[in-house]
């Protein structure tokens, strides 16, 4: 019995003493990245804010495409709630809209959102009236801190046209796409993961579908060398009712 | 009566009907007036709509030949291709395109031109906020819509103005470069043009706020914006659901209707208004005063009708007056006529309605007037008594009470004994209805009863009957008694204070219909009461000296008679007539009855 319980004190010892090792050791953290197959554009929404005509395409040329990539953001959530220091993430209001329509940002982070533009707005959370108080200024900035995950319609009533997402999401690794539909989440530590991804339909107004489209799993185990995770995925098609392919107003 | 009664109503219920319509007919007039007011404001509501989008189709048309501008499409490419865009470059732009606007055709040249590049960048404004570049346009959906291939219009609000904005694509090549857009500010020149052949008036409207407008009209924006809100998606139909509003802008009201401004600014709660300056309220003077000269003329009324309907109104309406009132009063207004001059003794009762109980109420006062007087004459006698022997004389109190007429102021009719002459009451001569004596403080002894016998040419001088008959009291024979006219006191008839006492029946002039209606004409009571006391004591001094001239010719002592007391008796006597009786005068006769001076009073009940 004695023997017995020596074997476990010193087992309990050797738990402890690796879990303190482990913590004391250098951070091992691997990158996230890959590449997701954006849905095909769908066709140009209903005509917003329409006049007395309703539009007509040019005989030049084909019309445009709108580009979906601006419209997703990637979060990689774990277990682990995000530590040190939030960070600051500005957004830029460039003329009449956002710079990009959403972007997802860490549960503690400041929105510092910067007017580039020469209009002054009223900029409103529609979640959340407190949220975002006073005017912004032409070129002036207005900064907020997100304190729980959340979603949030950022827009200006005398602007309707003018609307933003903020994603607050719980954890630091958060990116956007490019028009390829590639991503990257540098410093990701060894571990379970979820890859969710957000889509803002500009439309949602008129019955577009805004929300998380696509998540994954993913592990990152470094075993002490740099890694890096490839995630690949095929978003799915952009779901518009019917009701967002009318036109908004005759 | 009971036709012109019947016509009565019916005239007033025809004159209460025609006022009914009168002011009725202009409600409907009224009624019509306001949906024609209503159609015709969502006529000019719709053709302005309709205005709006063919000068949105002329200005989307100006912009694309803006964008097809081969120094634009250069000018744009080579923008786009720049990461950062420099004042040097934005005027540069910004020449192009004010020389491209120049050249623009027509009344319609744009307000301000924007020039954006292919990232949505503007590269330059022209005419407005020039010195601004740089900035991101892209976001608005008419430049999404333009920067993606799109020509289209919108509206847009800035800083309390309103424009009309048309976009297009820049395309170069088959590629993207860039897109225009030009702005027309909506002003009063645009709004007046629009209603200048709809002869309305209107508005541009952005929230609470007037924009422009055809007429400078100040009135309360939240009673004209709150249709809006009850409003469908469909902007297109305003003109036809909205109902028409009453509004009030100073003193002057209103007719308006609303509809919505699409684009950008209709999210912005614009919107416009056709506005119509309401008819004053009709009504019946209202429609009066909108009567023309030629709505009366000959061919336009119908006067003939009117004149004859109202002809056959007045005939009917006086007919029916004559038949039922005019000519049985007249009946009736004879008939009285007749009765005052004693050719008939009563009315007729024929008459219908009224008139017929008006005549059964004379018969009757008359046959009361007959039956009071037999009464009255029966109590003076039970009052009176028989005169007592050796009295001055014999009173013969009442002789008739029938009322006098008038023909008895003829001396034949007088002559004649009819009206209760002394001693007609029972067979022989007409004696005296009631008589007394008057006590004598010296009665003469052996003086007998006689029958009385009027004297005549001994009553007092003023009365014509009394001094045309022959004096024979002397002789005491009872000669058929003759009648003499008796001196009368009328009390109650003025006459001037020198003129003999009047004879009631013949010194007034025969009567005639307006007299017997409306009555002679009477002096002040004052004169009246004056002259008749005066006239009673000539009167009875007279009646004295008679009575004591016969009493003389009778042969009876006159020693013991005095004035003083002869009159006092009378008066007394007199008093006590009228009292029983209600006449108004008395009247003494002194006449020979039994061989003995007597006198005879006889109370007169109507003089009239």
């Amino acid at each position: 019995m004695r023997a017995g319980c020596s074997v476990g004190l010193v087992g309990i010892a050797g738990l402890v003493g690796g879990v303190i090792a482990a913590l004391a050791s250098p951070a091992r953290a691997g990158t996230v990245a890959g590449r997701l197959e954006l849905p095909p554009a769908p066709e140009r929404g209903a005509v917003a804010a329409k006049g007395f005509l309703d539009r007509t395409e040019n005989p030049l040329a084909e019309i445009k495409k709108p580009s979906l990539a601006p419209y997703y953001v990637v979060a990689l959530e774990g277990d682990a709630r995000p530590g040190g220091a939030p960070p600051e993430i500005t957004w830029d209001l460039v003329g009449e809209s956002f710079a990009r329509p959403v972007i997802a940002v860490p549960v503690g982070a400041e929105v510092v959102i910067r007017n580039q533009s020469k209009v002054p707005r009223t900029l409103v959370a529609a979640e959340d009236k407190k949220l975002i108080v006073g005017p912004l200024n032409p070129k002036g900035t207005k900064s907020f801190r997100a304190t729980e995950p959340a979603i949030y319609t950022i827009g200006d009533g005398d602007a309707p046209y003018l609307r933003g997402k903020l994603v607050v999401v719980a954890t630091p690794h958060v990116a956007a796409l490019d028009d390829a539909g590639r991503f990257e989440l540098p410093n990701v530590p060894d571990g379970s993961y979820q890859l969710r991804v957000f889509y803002f339909d500009a439309a949602e107004a008129r019955g577009g579908a805004s929300g998380w489209v696509f998540a994954t799993d993913v592990t990152v185990a470094t075993r002490g060398k740099a890694t890096r995770v490839e995630v690949n995925g095929k978003l799915p098609p952009i779901a518009r009712t019917a009701a967002a392919a009318k036109p908004e107003r005759k | 009566m009971f036709w012109s009664k019947i016509w009565f109503f019916v005239v007033a219920l025809a004159a209460a009907v025609a006022v009914t319509v009168a002011l009725l007919l202009p409600r409907p007039a009224e009624r019509a007036l306001v949906r024609g007011e209503a159609s015709r404001l969502q006529t000019a509501c719709g053709v302005i709509h309709i205005l709006l989008a063919d000068d949105a189709r002329n200005r989307v048309e100006l912009a694309g030949a803006f964008a097809r501008s081969p120094e634009i499409m250069a000018a744009l490419e080579a923008a786009s291709a720049t990461e950062a865009l420099d004042e040097g470059r934005m005027k540069q732009v910004r020449g192009i395109g004010a020389s491209v606007m120049q050249a623009i055709q027509g009344s319609r040249k744009p307000d301000f031109a924007m020039l954006i590049d292919r990232r949505g960048r503007v590269v330059a404004r022209v005419r407005l906020d020039e010195a601004d570049f740089g900035d991101v346009a892209a976001g608005r959906p008419l430049i999404d819509d333009a920067l993606a291939g799109y020509l289209r219009d919108d509206l847009w609000a800035q800083n309390g103005t309103m424009y009309f904005v048309s976009a297009a694509p820049v395309v170069k090549q088959g590629g993207y470069v860039g897109a225009v857009v030009l702005g027309h500010q909506v002003t009063n020149e645009l709004a007046g043009r629009l209603v200048k052949s709809l002869a309305v008036d209107m508005g541009f409207h952005l929230g609470a706020d007037s924009v422009a407008g055809s007429k400078t009209i100040a009135f309360d924006h939240a009673a004209i914006q709150a249709p809006l809100a009850r409003l469908g998606p469909d902007a297109a139909t305003d003109c036809e659901v909205v109902a028409p509003l009453e509004i009030r802008a100073g003193a002057d009201d209103y007719t308006a209707i609303v509809a919505r401004l699409p684009g950008e600014a209709g999210v912005k709660h614009a919107f416009y208004s056709v506005i119509i300056k309401r008819a004053e309220g009709l009504g019946l003077l209202g429609t009066l005063k909108a009567i023309k000269e030629n709505d009366l003329a000959f061919g336009n009324f119908p006067w003939l009708a009117v004149g004859a309907g109202f002809v056959v109104a007045l005939a009917l309406g006086v007919g029916l007056m004559f038949i039922e009132a005019d000519r049985p009063v007249r009946r009736l207004t004879a008939e009285a006529v007749r009765l005052a001059k004693g050719e008939i003794d009563r009315l007729g009762e024929a008459h219908a309605g009224k008139l017929g109980s008006v005549a059964r109420s004379v018969n009757i006062h008359i046959d009361k007037i007959g039956r009071e007087a037999k009464s009255a004459k029966k109590d003076l006698d039970q009052l009176l008594g028989p005169a007592p022997e050796g009295g001055l004389g014999t009173i013969d109190l009442l002789a008739t009470t029938l009322p006098v007429p008038r023909s008895f102021s003829s001396p034949s009719a007088l002559g004649s004994g009819s009206m209760s002459a002394p001693g007609s009451m029972s067979a022989g001569p007409a004696a005296p209805s009631s008589e007394f004596r008057f006590q004598d403080p010296a009665p003469a002894p052996g003086a007998g009863r006689r029958p009385a016998v009027p004297t005549r040419g001994n009553t007092p001088p003023p009365f014509r009957a009394a001094a045309s008959g022959p004096g024979s009291g002397a002789s005491m024979m009872p000669p058929p008694p003759p009648v003499v006219s008796p001196p009368s006191m009328r009390i109650s008839t003025p006459q001037g204070p020198a003129m003999p006492p009047p004879n009631p029946f013949a010194s007034q002039p025969a009567l005639n219909l307006d007299d017997d209606i409306l009555g002679r004409g009477a002096e002040p009571p004052a004169l009246r009461r004056e002259s008749s006391a005066e006239r009673g004591d000539a009167y009875f001094r007279q009646v004295f000296d008679q009575f004591v001239s016969t009493k003389r010719r009778c042969n009876e002592p006159t020693g013991g008679l005095a004035y003083e007391r002869f009159a006092e008796k009378l008066v007394k006597n007199r008093e006590d007539l009228m009292v029983k009786t209600g006449c108004r005068e008395v009247r003494f006769t002194v006449y020979v009855k039994d061989g003995k001076a007597a006198l005879k009073a006889t109370p007169v009940k109507d003089e009239a």
